[in-house]
């Protein structure tokens, strides 16, 4: 496998971490690619237009991505604050769809403004790495920081003030649960893992353009969460490294790679509508392997 | 003179487009008592707990909670000020094991540094295994230990009523609010759940609000009672009050001729 393709199967597994933490508490937020798209923005302005930030056509120091994706940390942070109060009273789809209006308003704005790159595009975006494998390595780490940030989660309070809050809003406010702030931190944290793999992203493509958070992106993150299951961090993890890497490795088979590729999205969810990492998996772990494995505690699902 | 009470209502009333659910309820809920809420179905039992509990906002009227009013506070902040309550319909976190709902109704004392939450320090280790400890402990009360790594969705009707009570005894009230806990019990389990709610009154210091349709239960149980019928508060007193009482008698068996 090359690390190319290992790069953009990484991206897809922290997109898909980016789409399941506001489903842990229940809310389906298709915002993703749109802070996405602002990470990769900011990041190609930022190394192609501020030369102090020493980008040349071919290099670029790697502290200069850093600031970058603090930067877009930031933004995407305060940004999702503001957008999440007043979208997160929205329930179900109707959230689905709100958000899906925040990622188009973002596109048309991007596409409409020559300064944020236009219907063109930004090109020659300087390379932190000489090799494919750099990005991958960059990539992997930051993968491994969201993941272990996420199992973190699951493991203590506010993770389990969010699993209550997706099985039942109403009780869990009942315990005591500020469910508005918690369905907030979920959604502020969803938009910073997106914003920083905009950052990479750009780097990684080498151009940016408005395309890139589209709402098709949005539809691809949910299904890498409907694939991999919902219930723990390694289902949208599995789930984006394995949709992302299929079309690429069914490539020898020509056109009809759209044909399986479609199949699998399909026949996935009807074989397993829990997602590939689903309850009764966990369970099946848990009594292999007899320790907390997964989850904590034992919150598997019903079988 | 006595003491102000714990939780009390005034003129409390909530309308539902051209439903008057419940009208004009005054209530005083001293401290250490248990009060029952009697009445046939439709009376607005269930409406008050929702107005106490804050999740229906009154159209009408307060709610005092030691003399000041907790009107208009979200759940959240009223479940916090010590107030705690199971459902009729009963709401678990399903996809919870038993433990770990528990512990989600500890979630007021599970608070941490965020530093060492996200860390896992042995501050936090030995927290955890404070909380898993407490969480054993309220199921081994509740008679459900055992089930404690099960499914809340895979329980037993009655082991589910016992799970709701342990989580919130878990989020250690002062006010315990029931509704309707022995539905769907066989009179055994009625009379085991008199014994264990008079229990549970004198180990945590409770106060706590019963709604039950079984009226010989509430007779023995409660050191109070009301009686709600059509939204309206009828009879106000102590069991044998309320037995003689001539409007009771009326809306439970009718009028006689």
């Amino acid at each position: 496998m090359d690390a190319s393709l290992l790069t953009q199967m990484l991206i897809g597994a922290l997109l898909g971490l980016s789409v399941y933490l506001p489903l842990r508490c229940g809310q389906l937020s298709l915002a993703t690619p749109g802070f996405y798209a602002i990470g990769g923005t900011l990041a190609a302005l930022l190394s192609t237009r501020v030369n102090a930030l020493g980008g040349t056509e071919a290099t670029y120091p790697i502290h200069a991505v850093l600031l970058e994706m603090v930067l877009a940390a930031l933004l995407c942070g305060l940004l999702a604050t503001g957008i999440g109060a007043l979208v997160l009273r929205l329930r179900g789809v109707y959230l689905a769809i709100a958000t899906i209006a925040l990622v188009e308003i973002l596109r048309v704005t991007t596409l409409n403004q020559e300064a944020l790159g236009g219907a063109v595009g930004i090109f020659g975006i300087p390379q932190p790495f000489n090799e494919p494998g750099g990005y991958a390595l960059f990539t992997l780490v930051l993968l491994a920081a969201c993941c272990w940030l996420c199992d973190r989660l699951e493991r203590n309070r506010l993770g389990r003030a969010m699993a209550a809050i997706r099985d039942d809003a109403l009780a869990a406010a009942c315990q005591g649960i500020d469910t508005d702030r918690t369905k907030l931190v979920a959604f502020v944290l969803s938009a910073v893992v997106a914003g920083l793999v905009g950052v990479i992203s750009a780097h990684f493509l080498n151009s940016w353009n408005a395309r890139l958070g589209n709402f098709d992106a949005s539809i691809t993150t949910l299904a890498f969460v409907v694939f991999g299951g919902s219930r723990t961090w390694a289902g949208p993890v599995l789930g984006g490294l394995m949709l992302t890497a299929l079309p690429e490795l069914l490539r020898p088979i020509g056109d009809l790679r759209l044909i399986v590729f479609g199949l699998v999205i399909l026949v996935g969810p009807l074989l397993l509508p829990q997602g590939l990492i689903n309850p009764a998996l966990i369970n099946w772990i848990q009594t292999r392997l007899g320790g907390r494995w997964l989850l904590p505690s034992d919150q598997g699902g019903p079988p | 003179m006595s003491a102000s009470p714990l939780l009390e209502t005034r003129n409390l009333g909530v309308r539902f487009g051209g439903l008057q659910a419940l009208e004009a309820v005054d209530l005083q809920i001293q401290r250490g008592e248990i009060f029952g809420l009697l009445g046939p179905n439709g009376a607005g039992k269930t409406t008050l707990f929702n107005l106490i509990s804050g999740i229906t906002p009154a159209s009408s009227g307060t709610v005092l909670w030691r003399g000041a009013s907790i009107s208009g506070l979200d759940a959240n902040r009223i479940a916090r000020l010590g107030l705690a309550r199971t459902f009729q319909n009963l709401r678990l976190f399903n996809s919870l094991s038993c433990r770990d709902n528990v512990l989600v109704g500890l979630h007021r004392q599970a608070r941490l540094p965020w530093s060492d939450a996200l860390l896992g320090t042995p501050l936090a280790r030995r927290r955890q295994r404070a909380l898993e400890a407490r969480a054993q402990e309220l199921l081994e009360l509740l008679e459900i230990g055992h089930l404690a790594s099960q499914n809340a969705a895979g329980l037993s009707y009655g082991d589910r009523r016992r799970l709701e009570m342990a989580r919130a005894l878990a989020n250690s009230p002062e006010l315990l609010l029931l509704d309707e806990p022995a539905a769907g019990m066989n009179p055994g389990e009625k009379d085991a759940l008199r014994a264990l709610i008079r229990r549970l009154r004198d180990q945590f210091d409770l106060t706590i609000l019963i709604i039950e349709h079984h009226v010989p239960l509430m007779l023995g149980l409660c050191d109070r009672l009301a009686v709600l019928n059509f939204g309206r508060r009828i009879a106000l007193g102590t069991p044998e009050q309320v037995r003689q009482n001539p409007a009771v008698i009326e809306a439970y068996l009718g009028v006689s001729s």
